[in-house]
């Protein structure tokens, strides 16, 4: 039993990890059930119960609940700037983002980087100095959507401490769910500021520019290698598909052709039946060519008239 | 514990904690024994296929009633077998209970020769072809269409420049208005550099799609939604439709890059479509010219489409037949709950039966 207060917390933070590595082990080759859940949910379902074994800590030890959303994946779930690396130059290990050195290592930076390039590598030089100062940007917008969150759940513990025991709240269930719904509140007011707009674009427009500078690196070692690149690859499906609506387009007039052809053929065919000789024609037509007769002649009368 | 304001009883928490614990490790058991779970139960038929898209024509236990055939078109940011989830939460099954003769378009999932598939090649193309295989099959000039969300505006998008083929239409949760104060996507998306973003990772990632929309109530759905599963642990077949669910949120198709850019930029950031200003391969997509009648039903807890992007539908179809149907429900309990079950499919058969 517990020989600290909070103990049972331990215990279930540390059941939640063996949970993970036992489910872990189930995938195991060797040992895999056929029919076993997707390891994807159980990933989802063991993280969900460690967030709630964290919150679970920081109650009952009177601290505020860390930011569920603190050490987050940025928007649209690209890697953050520590995994998405310049390739090559960055910061020294205590000058990493996040870090109280980072910032003065980022202006010394950004000093150096807007030195001029010279000599054989040049375009290399200004590729990896564009690639240096896009990643900085990076990096200082995660840090301004990180605190903008961090923001967000500040104000949520707040409001729960202003707040007080909710009447319905017996349990620790019930206040962590209070406290899920004011975090939810929180951040949905905070979600539809233009502050927040404007951050969250920011953070992926920079996620972007870094990622294409990156992708462009890539691609010139691909070249180098005689390998073919993803632009390649886009050029020819671009132009593959502006040929399949080319032929689409000429099967539609190619049917219209068609159906014009009919139409003049079915025409040709009226013209031809009303040429043709009258004794082969049913009996009702022949009022029709005798009127047509006498049209004929009264014409000539009147014309001789 | 004394540092928290809320003065729980120690002990109490410890057994709350303890007994929580104990249910997990119980409905571990549950979850070793559950097989794989599937969705699209419903008998059907692929009567066309195109490059990734299958057009589908369910067969249900009756001949239909209906004369004039539904097609359903789903958006492309979700597998569409939502409306046939499971045997008692399918709309697809209660439309062919009510005599309703079912088509759903089946996008397929989208890889790099997709890439630039664009919003003309979906609507004026893939689903027209679709239109026009149904009103062969059965001899008509017009069929009725049901889309849903994107695919409703879709739907919208192809009554207005084919109105010929469109008998009735019907919209469910579907956007019109995309900068209502409460649309939280909208409002995102509005300053991202769309053409940057495209250009860069070409379609976009199904993980990334996802990402966003949890992201949208991230703590609901990425931690609290898990500690609630522990509840139904010991419940298999409750379990098995929280894992279908699942698997239907998560299995979802990459987005065509050029398609995910037009629609964005002029619908997300733009709003063009209720500005009368969207225009599908050249050719400008009026809503006015829409006299079919419209039957638009909306959820009225859609956190994804609120109510308030959908109602001003009505303002902005030409058509003097509109029907406006409030769900009380959000997004995905308009097609899986107990009460859409019993309430959507009928409502939506007896309005089409009386525009037959």
């Amino acid at each position: 039993m517990a020989d600290k207060p909070n103990d049972f917390i331990d215990q279930y933070q540390a059941f939640v990890r063996e949970g993970v590595e036992a489910w872990a082990r189930q995938f195991d080759p060797k040992a895999a059930p056929a029919e076993a859940p997707s390891p994807d949910i159980m990933g989802r379902l063991f993280t969900g119960l460690g967030g709630y074994g964290d919150w679970m800590r920081a109650f009952t030890t009177g601290e505020p609940p860390a930011s569920p959303f603190a050490h987050g994946t940025p928007p649209f779930g690209q890697p953050g700037p520590a995994a998405a690396g310049p390739f090559g130059y960055g910061p020294p290990p205590g000058a990493q983002p996040g870090s109280e050195g980072f910032d003065d290592w980022a202006k010394l930076a950004r000093e150096t980087l807007s030195m001029p390039a010279f000599g054989l590598t040049r375009e290399q030089q200004e590729e990896q100095q564009a690639l240096l100062r896009a990643w900085i940007d990076y990096a200082e917008q995660y840090a301004r959507y990180q605190s903008l969150l961090q923001g967000v759940q500040d104000r949520a513990n707040e409001t729960l401490r202003s707040q007080g025991m909710p009447a319905d709240a017996d349990s620790l269930r019930a206040v962590y769910d209070r406290w899920v719904n004011l975090s939810e509140d929180s951040y949905a007011a905070a979600a539809m500021s233009a502050e927040f707009r404007e951050v969250y674009a920011s953070l992926v427009n920079a996620q972007m520019r870094l990622k294409v500078l990156q992708q462009r690196q890539v691609e010139r070692f691909a070249l180098q290698a005689g390998l073919p690149t993803r632009r390649e690859v886009d050029s020819l499906g671009e132009r593959l598909q502006a040929v399949r609506r080319e032929l689409r387009q000429m099967q539609g007039l190619a049917a219209e052709v068609e159906a014009l052809k009919g139409e003049v053929a079915s025409l040709k065919r009226g013209i031809a039946a009303k040429a043709a000789p009258t004794k082969s024609t049913a009996p009702a037509k022949k009022p029709a060519a005798k009127k047509a007769a006498v049209k004929k002649a009264t014409g000539k009368k009147g014309a001789a008239r | 514990m004394s540092a928290n304001p809320f003065h729980i009883d120690p002990e109490r928490a410890r057994e709350e904690v303890e007994a929580f614990r104990r249910k997990v490790e119980a409905g571990m058991e549950t979850l070793k024994h559950i097989g794989p779970v599937e969705f699209g139960t419903t008998p059907r038929e692929a009567v066309y296929t195109e490059d990734k898209l299958t057009l589908w024509h369910f067969k249900g236990s009756e001949k239909p009633t209906g004369k004039v055939p539904l097609l359903i078109c789903y958006a492309l940011v979700n597998t569409p077998w939502m409306v046939d989830l499971q045997e008692d939460r399918s709309m697809v099954r209660n439309l062919l209970a009510q005599g309703e003769d079912v088509y759903l378009i089946d996008w397929g999932y989208p890889d790099g020769a997709d890439r630039w598939l664009t919003l003309e090649d979906y609507i004026d193309g893939y689903l027209d072809r679709c239109v026009d295989v149904i009103r062969r099959r059965h001899g008509l000039d017009a069929i009725n269409l049901l889309g849903i969300c994107q695919g409703g505006v879709f739907s919208l998008c192809y009554t207005a420049l084919h109105g010929d083929k469109v008998k009735n239409l019907v919209t469910m949760v579907t956007p019109v208005d995309f900068h209502t104060p409460d649309n939280m996507l909208s409002h995102w998306a509005r300053n991202v550099d769309i053409d940057l973003f495209v250009d860069t990772i070409g379609n976009v990632p199904a993980d990334l799609m996802n990402f966003a929309y949890l992201t949208l109530k991230p703590l609901r759905l990425n931690q609290q939604k898990y500690v609630g599963l522990v509840d139904i642990l010991d419940n298999p077949k409750e379990v098995e439709n929280f894992l279908r669910m699942e698997k239907w949120i998560f299995d979802s198709p990459d987005q065509a890059g050029e398609t995910f850019r037009q629609f964005t930029r002029d619908f997300f950031q733009k709003n063009l479509l209720i500005q009368g200003k969207a225009t599908i391969g050249g050719k400008v997509i009026d809503l006015g010219t829409i006299t079919q009648p419209v039957l638009n039903i909306y959820a009225e807890q859609d956190h994804l489409v609120p109510p308030a992007a959908s109602i001003p539908l009505k303002d902005a179809v030409g058509s003097k037949d509109y029907t406006a149907l409030p769900f009380s429900g959000g997004h995905i309990g308009i097609y899986v709950s107990g009460r859409a079950q019993k309430l959507v499919p009928p409502a939506i058969h007896e309005w089409l039966a009386n525009r037959a």
